[in-house]
């Protein structure tokens, strides 16, 4: 077996340089984790990554205006708010002629409903939004203020968490049972690797630039690791062939590299036409989504760098602690 | 070549049926994309509950939320407003109507002794055992053809019914739900199994009576009662511009990708992305059939399971490159690269469909969607991009040989240099390799 599989021009030792494969990740990922820790001591909500109103709860406020409000003039509305520094607002138009509360009847069939993370007694908060409501719907009159609670509370956000981890089990269950237990070890710490990227991400842009996320933040998140572990599968996927027939023929870094490289092509190119779709998404789709694309964009390049760099050569490094402990026991 | 055929032929009828769904059916859409009503409860007082303190209100926002996902109410949104009060918005596909009726329910079932110790004409005292104390309630018929709920107690209600029904042989035991007398029967001897059963009284009850019944009891008694105050109808919370601009975006990002796939594979990239149309028809077919209420993150999950399709199919291509390269014959070298493939596509998929599976069943309501979505996605892309694209190849290429290397995107010069394959004599025999 031949030379040519295992020494090909264009060929990239990731074994020979896993070092410099680790350091990288643990300086992609170090900063991150400062940043989440930093957040949850400093942030009232001791989350670690800065979280919007779907976290957090805020303000309701509902005005009624004189006229028909369509839903073309929600996104407009929306970036006017945005420029008069009101941040993430959620507007909604109410018709209310079917009001059963008799204390609180009101007479106008429109209502525009402004969510906002603000306290609910921030006087300047409150006036900015009537600033802007009041300049494009003149008459417009505060009919309603009071606090509103999470929609995602701690509670729910806990439970999630626990299911996720649950399904993290589920993973390794499966990969330890059609690979071995170490590929489904690794395969899940290049997973966290991953999912901790951009968490710390989003923490540093939440301390720098001021960015919240929101509840679709976590649906991101968990196409990330999604997806990332589709790639590490696929390449653990090419290990376990390559053993199967290599073993006799080629040392296991060898054969690791011949997988990755084997491999390379598919990776770049699922990634490529993932980010092109994103990229679009991102450059072309409305303003509330921008985030959460971002991340996608941001976990899935850091998924594709962990399953070429960092899951195959820790593997091959765990492999061969494992060889020379053996060896150690034998001699 | 006639079982290709045949296969080739299923697969045009079943995409013909599916876009027929795709035009009767309409879309269900969320909370984000069309609107739909806004419901406020407010938490009431009552003779033990003098004042609503915020623990009663989380346990009343968890109990309303429990209740709308037992009704199937997808991507409802429960919010706490002011001191005592819910918000809820319910999807307009939903039923507001229905979710209206459920929504105000307490749901309290007790269950009460006499006050005389025998039959209660004097009134009923509690028991102590309560809604609390019910596991699972479920709808069944008694002998007598009636319609009935039956109880099955958690650890501790089977202790106390047990205890109960000890010491009250001979005397009548009444089950009040929300207040009002279901039925009273006289105990004839301990039941210490933990089931009980309510009957409707004499006439019994209607279906749809003790259907509610048990969909209330499963989803929770509230903590505190709840009265609806304030219903109005609500709009998107996304402008109309957002969603086309989001229409456009996914459209742009879709056509890229195949274009993409054209340029970088040929002809098998062409196939692909009949097979990527085949797929977006047949997902959205499913999502009308299940029904999926779609959101914004839905459709962005869809957009990427797309990503998922390609990924499959550029998996296979390169593999059949490889095998291309290494010398071999067409029909071979297609037969090898899906089978080669499978194994990674499966495994990959069998991870995603794990995650999702669990996080369905213990996900918060925008979890759910998002699992929904891919669960579905994941099942059909490997469907299309494996058999639909296999049997296309198939067809196109016969058993020919490889004339025209550029329609797989590799060069004449490339051929019999790369990658060697080492087949096992089973494998061998199954891709039909000569040697």
């Amino acid at each position: 077996m031949s030379e040519t599989v295992l020494h090909q021009h264009k060929w990239i030792d990731v074994v020979k340089y896993r070092w410099v494969w680790f350091g990288l990740s643990l300086l992609l990922i170090v900063p991150g984790i400062i940043a989440m820790v930093y957040s949850m001591i400093n942030y009232p909500t001791h989350y670690p990554v800065k979280v919007g109103i779907d976290f957090t709860g805020g303000t309701i406020s509902q005005y009624s205006v004189k006229k028909d409000v369509p839903n073309s003039e929600i996104g407009n509305l929306r970036t006017k708010l945005i420029n008069a520094g009101v941040e993430n607002p959620v507007i909604q138009v109410l018709r209310t002629n079917n009001t059963i509360s008799k204390a609180e009847k009101l007479n106008t069939a429109t209502v525009i409903s402004v969510k906002t993370a603000f306290k609910s007694n921030d006087k300047t908060a409150e006036q900015k939004i009537a600033n802007v409501i009041t300049a494009d719907y003149p008459g417009a009159e505060l009919v309603q203020v009071s606090s509103i609670g999470p929609s995602l509370g701690k509670e729910l956000f806990v439970n999630s968490l626990y299911a996720l981890g649950l399904a993290f089990l589920g993973i390794v269950v499966y990969l330890s049972f059609r690979f071995q237990l170490d590929y489904a070890v690794i395969a899940l710490i290049s997973l966290a690797h991953d999912a901790l990227f951009v968490l710390g991400f989003f923490s540093i842009l939440g301390i720098f630039f001021d960015v919240h996320i929101d509840a679709l933040f976590i649906t991101a998140v968990l196409t990330v690791v999604g997806f990332s572990n589709h790639d590490t599968i696929v390449v653990f996927d090419r290990i376990r062939e390559n053993s199967r027939f290599l073993a006799k023929k080629a040392t296991f870094p060898e054969i690791v590299n011949a997988s990755v490289n084997q491999t390379l092509a598919r990776s770049i190119n699922t990634s490529l036409t993932t980010l092109i779709t994103l990229g679009a998404l991102y450059l072309f789709g409305g303003e509330t989504t921008k985030e959460f694309v971002l991340a996608m964009i941001v976990g899935i390049a850091i998924g594709t760098y962990s399953s070429i760099f960092f899951a195959s050569t820790l593997l091959d490094w765990w492999r061969e602690k494992q060889e020379n402990k053996k060896r150690g026991a034998a001699a | 070549m006639k079982n290709k055929k045949i296969m080739f032929w299923m697969i045009i009828a079943l995409t013909i049926v599916a876009a027929l769904i795709i035009i009767k059916k309409p879309t269900k859409l969320g909370l984000d994309l069309v609107g739909g009503s806004r419901i406020v409860l407010e938490a009431q007082t009552t003779d033990t509950i003098a004042k609503i303190t915020p623990d009663m209100m989380s346990s009343l926002q968890f109990a309303i939320e429990n209740r709308v996902n037992a009704l199937g109410v997808a991507e409802t949104l429960v919010q706490q407003t002011g001191e005592k009060r819910l918000l809820v918005e319910i999807p307009n596909v939903s039923d507001p109507a229905k979710a209206k009726e459920f929504l105000g329910e307490t749901a309290e079932l007790e269950f009460k002794k006499p006050l005389d110790g025998k039959y209660g004409a004097t009134g009923w005292i509690s028991s102590g055992l309560t809604g609390k104390d019910v596991k699972k309630a479920l709808i069944s018929t008694n002998p007598g053809g009636q319609w009935v709920v039956s109880l099955e107690f958690n650890d501790k209600g089977t202790k106390k019914f047990g205890e109960l029904t000890s010491k009250m042989v001979g005397q009548s035991m009444a089950i009040f739900f929300n207040g009002e007398l279901q039925s009273a029967p006289t105990i004839q001897e301990p039941i210490l199994g933990g089931h009980a059963q309510i009957s409707g009284g004499d006439s019994g009850f209607a279906y749809e009576e003790a259907k509610k019944m048990v969909d209330l009891l499963n989803a929770g008694a509230l903590p505190v009662p709840a009265k609806i105050i304030e219903e109005s109808l609500v709009g998107p919370t996304l402008g109309a511009d957002s969603i086309a601009k989001s229409k456009t975006a996914g459209i742009i990002g879709i056509g890229l990708v195949m274009l993409f796939m054209l340029l970088y594979y040929r002809l098998p990239g062409f196939i692909a992305d009949i097979a990527l149309i085949i797929y977006s028809i047949l997902v959205f077919a499913v999502f009308k059939i299940v029904p999926v209420t779609l959101t914004l993150a839905g459709i962005a999950g869809f957009i990427l399971s797309i990503g998922m399709a390609v990924d499959a199919n550029i998996l296979i291509f390169e593999r059949t490159k490889e095998e291309l390269k290494a010398g071999r014959t067409l029909f071979t070298a297609i037969n090898a690269g899906f089978d080669r493939a499978f194994t990674s596509i499966f495994d990959s998929n069998m991870t995603t469909i794990i995650t999702c599976v669990i996080l369905y069943f213990l996900g918060t309501s925008i979890i759910k969607g998002f699992a929904l979505t891919l669960i579905i996605g994941v099942v059909i892309s490997m469907f299309t991009a494996i058999t639909v694209t296999k049997n296309f190849m198939h067809l196109l290429f016969g058993a020919g040989q490889l004339k025209h290397p550029g329609w797989f995107g590799i060069k004449q010069s490339e051929i019999g240099k790369a990658y060697e394959a080492t087949e096992t004599k089973k494998e061998k025999a199954k891709f039909g390799i000569l040697d």
